[in-house]
């Protein structure tokens, strides 16, 4: 029962995991050209980051690190204007948000209206863990018990009983 | 076994229960009132960012929309290279007509505008030049054309992207233009 509670344990972690690992290994394509980038490496390191936690909101499943679209390239000089002025990741970040509305963000922020999405999966997760250990109880529950001496020596004396049938047939 | 069990009708419940939601939503789709790929606005109910913007007409004078309060106002973004602005210019001629509208050039250069605007007609009361896009950016815009409506008060009442087609004008702007009044 541990056992095969820790299998299912290990397979949503290696689900949720590969969902998570799975995409940046894929998508290797950026959009940035070499004159965007800024001359101070540490800022532009941070505007790499900012724009792959930002949404294009042309081709919507793509950062606009990723995306070719004209709107994604406003968005990254934008940011880059914001970082050359001193602003935060944080404050250039709800600037958009402002903006553009959380939808900018390609990882929804955990707020009252999006509860329900960041929990959901913990809910299937226990879900699923409930209804397995229930179904796996309830097998136990009604799996045959074993034979007793009484059933044991009423089969031994059928056997006999069938055998000396046989040879009885025989001619 | 052939006692009667509640619980054997649960995934059949469940399953009905998606069945129904992706039927509204298929419904939806279907008849145009859910568009996936339209992003509401968070700038309703704010005051329209004042993002200053040299005139097409002018270059050395400013759109100022504060200069508007008191009516209500559409602001339309559009560019020469956009061909759905082609499309929706006969609507925004005939709206011209009840509310002044005021165009936002969405990084167009001045010329291409005003050849733009020779051909498919001019119905703005004022133009401003977007040449950048920042001041696109400031109010959320995603695409053109994208219209907004701005009540007396200055404030974002609507906002619709894509083109302002007949059904779009009677069902949601036309409404919302009458609730203001």
């Amino acid at each position: 029962m541990i056992r095969s509670g820790l299998y299912i344990f290990l397979i949503g972690v290696f689900v949720m995991g590969s969902a998570g690992l799975i995409p940046p290994l894929i998508s290797t394509a950026n959009a940035i050209t070499a004159e965007e980038m800024l001359a101070d490496p540490l800022l532009e390191n941070r505007a790499r980051n900012l724009s792959q936690k930002l949404r294009c909101l042309v081709c919507q499943n793509q950062s606009i690190d990723d995306s070719d679209a004209d709107l994604a390239k406003d968005l990254r000089r934008e940011v880059r204007a914001q970082l050359v002025q001193g602003k935060t990741d944080e404050a250039i970040l709800s600037d958009l948000r402002a903006k553009y509305g959380d939808f900018v963000l390609l990882a929804p922020p955990l707020a009252k209206n999006t509860m329900g999405l960041w929990l959901a999966p913990i809910g299937f997760l226990l879900l699923g863990i409930a209804i397995t250990l229930g179904v796996r109880r309830r097998a136990s529950a009604t799996a045959p018990s074993p034979i007793s001496q009484a059933e044991r020596a009423q089969i031994e004396a059928l056997k006999q009983q069938h055998k000396t049938a046989r040879t009885c047939d025989q001619p | 076994m052939s006692r009667f069990r509640p619980t054997f009708f649960i995934p059949l419940i469940a399953f009905l229960g998606l069945v129904m939601i992706g039927g509204l939503a298929l419904q939806g789709t279907l008849s145009g009132s859910r568009n996936p790929n339209q992003l509401p606005s968070v700038l309703i109910g704010k005051p329209a960012p004042d993002v200053p913007l040299p005139l097409l007409q002018n270059n050395q004078a400013e759109l100022a929309l504060d200069a508007y309060r008191g009516q209500p106002l559409l602001v339309n973004f559009f560019a020469s290279w956009c061909a759905p602005c082609r499309a929706e210019a006969p609507a925004l001629e005939h709206l011209s007509k009840q509310i002044s509208i005021i165009g936002i050039a969405y990084k167009d250069r001045p010329q291409d505008t005003r050849k733009f605007l020779q051909q498919y007609g001019n119905p703005f009361v004022a133009i401003g030049r977007d040449d950048d896009g920042r001041a696109g950016m400031a109010w959320g815009v995603y695409g053109v054309p994208e219209t907004y409506l701005i009540a007396p008060s200055g404030q974002i009442k609507w906002r619709h992207a894509g083109p302002l087609t007949r059904d779009v004008i009677t069902t949601q702007l036309l409404a919302k233009l009458d609730e203001m009044q």
